[in-house]
């Protein structure tokens, strides 16, 4: 047994003490056979490498290394926090001309928390609830456009409905013309980041290509004229009369991490008496 | 008793961790189903009426936080559990083979479920771009984090049910 063992042993010191044009094409068979240990082993025949090359000044050395580990792990340290507050800035900083744009609003800020655990939807849940003075209705927007609008409310929390959920639906209109057309979300079209609208009437081609189209004003969930996304194509439908086609969102909602709650529902008939 | 405090435990991390960090990868084309898992193992594993139990708290708490049709996923996580409950008498369940097969036809029901009964009936009639983008991604992954799961939740509830059972033996009631 010692004597298989040290055989072994001697075996490894020696194939990784010559140079590795012995070792690699047996290391490439073993390779198919042994790639799990393959690892564990490399590392063993480094080590022994080390020892007997640099025994004189390993002590030293080790010291030394350890040393500059310590300072190494210590600047990737900070150097990730320094990223890190330099993209939440960015965030932030975005987050904030937001408010700044649609001013007239009173908002709250929101983080979110968890997203549908499904792929056939678009929701996602925020920290924010009704003590924070959230209700149903509420509108949502953040990295530059609407994110979707408050469809359940609890005592911290509240779910969204993204706008680009297959089953949501919003009364928009083109910002140049003021037509309505109803923006629908979906989850085929969101695979190339683009949301469907039909129904716009467009006699005189105003509306191009990169056209803004907003939340229109006879909308009675949605606040007027928040950006929804551009027009990236449309076409005449068959009927003649309306266009349709699909838009690219303003909002990134690959990487949702704050939004802005806005506080003031839309009036109606109902909440205006 | 504790065997049961520690499966509504588990139920409790899958659905946070499915939530939270699942949903928010990026490079996971899809979401894994880790209720469906662990509904398909406990049903599996403890037959008919534990998997129908395990299931429907899961499609419980989907519905609670994400559901607009309260009910809808308890009752399909629910027919899940009671459809794997019922090999559970077959096969043993120390192989993670029936598992993957079974978490194979479940997923695949369970999403053609979803599409034709929320996505059909709404006229999207592009079957073959929903079974590429949304079914075939979600499959993958869930059968990849099976493969990872089903070892763990076996080891779990082995380990409990053999402690329950010696629980028993020693009160002097066989069942």
């Amino acid at each position: 047994m010692l004597s298989v063992l040290s055989i072994v042993c001697v075996g490894l010191i020696l194939l990784t003490l010559t140079s590795s044009l012995v070792t690699a094409p047996v290391r490439n068979v073993a390779g198919y056979i042994v790639t799990p240990f393959q690892n564990g082993i490399n590392h063993v025949g480094v080590w022994l490498t080390g020892q007997f090359s640099g025994f004189n000044d390993v002590k030293k050395l080790t010291k030394e290394n350890e040393e500059l580990k310590k300072q190494v792990s210590d600047l990737t340290q900070r150097n990730n926090e320094l990223v890190q507050n330099q993209t939440e800035l960015a965030r932030l900083q975005e987050l904030y001309n937001l408010d700044k744009k649609y001013s007239e609003y009173s908002k709250v800020a929101a983080q979110v928390i968890s997203k549908d655990p499904g792929n056939w939807y678009s929701t996602f849940v925020v920290n924010k609830g009704t003590k924070d003075g959230i209700a149903v209705n509420m509108n949502v927007i953040g990295q530059g456009g609407l994110i979707g609008i408050v469809t359940e409310v609890g005592n911290g929390w509240a779910q969204v409905r993204s706008i680009i959920d297959d089953e949501s639906n919003i009364s928009a209109m083109a910002a140049n013309t003021s037509e309505p057309c109803v923006v629908t979300g979906s989850l085929l079209g969101m695979e190339n980041g683009k949301i469907d609208f039909s129904g716009l009437r467009d006699g005189d081609n105003a509306v191009t290509e990169g056209t803004s189209i907003v939340t229109s004003n006879i909308s009675d969930r949605y606040l007027t004229g928040l950006l929804i996304g551009y027009v990236s194509e449309i076409s005449l439908d068959s009927n003649n009369l309306t266009k349709s086609g699909t838009i690219i969102p303003a909002a990134d909602f690959r990487s949702l991490r704050e939004v802005l709650i806005i506080t003031d529902l839309k009036q109606t008939k109902e909440n205006s008496n | 008793m504790k065997r049961k405090l520690i499966i509504l435990l588990i139920l409790w991390i899958c659905f946070l961790l499915q939530t939270t960090v699942f949903s928010m990868i990026d490079f996971l084309a899809a979401a894994p189903n880790l209720m469906l898992i662990l509904t398909v193992s406990i049903g599996f594993m403890q037959g008919r009426t534990e998997g129908m139990l395990t299931g429907f708290l899961c499609g419980l708490l989907i519905d609670l936080f994400y559901g607009d049709v309260f009910g809808f996923y308890a009752l399909l996580y629910l027919l899940t559990g009671y459809f794997c409950g019922r090999y559970s008498k077959i096969y043993f369940d120390d192989d993670v083979k029936i598992p993957l097969i079974l978490v194979t036809v479940c997923d695949l029901a369970f999403n053609a479920a979803v599409y034709i009964l929320r996505f059909l009936l709404r006229g999207r009639l592009n079957i073959i771009g929903y079974l590429r983008n949304v079914i075939l991604p979600d499959l993958v992954c869930t059968l990849l984090f099976t493969l990872l799961l089903y070892r763990l939740f076996y080891r779990i509830n082995h380990s409990l049910v053999e402690k329950e059972k010696k629980g028993r033996q020693s009160l002097w009631i066989r069942d």
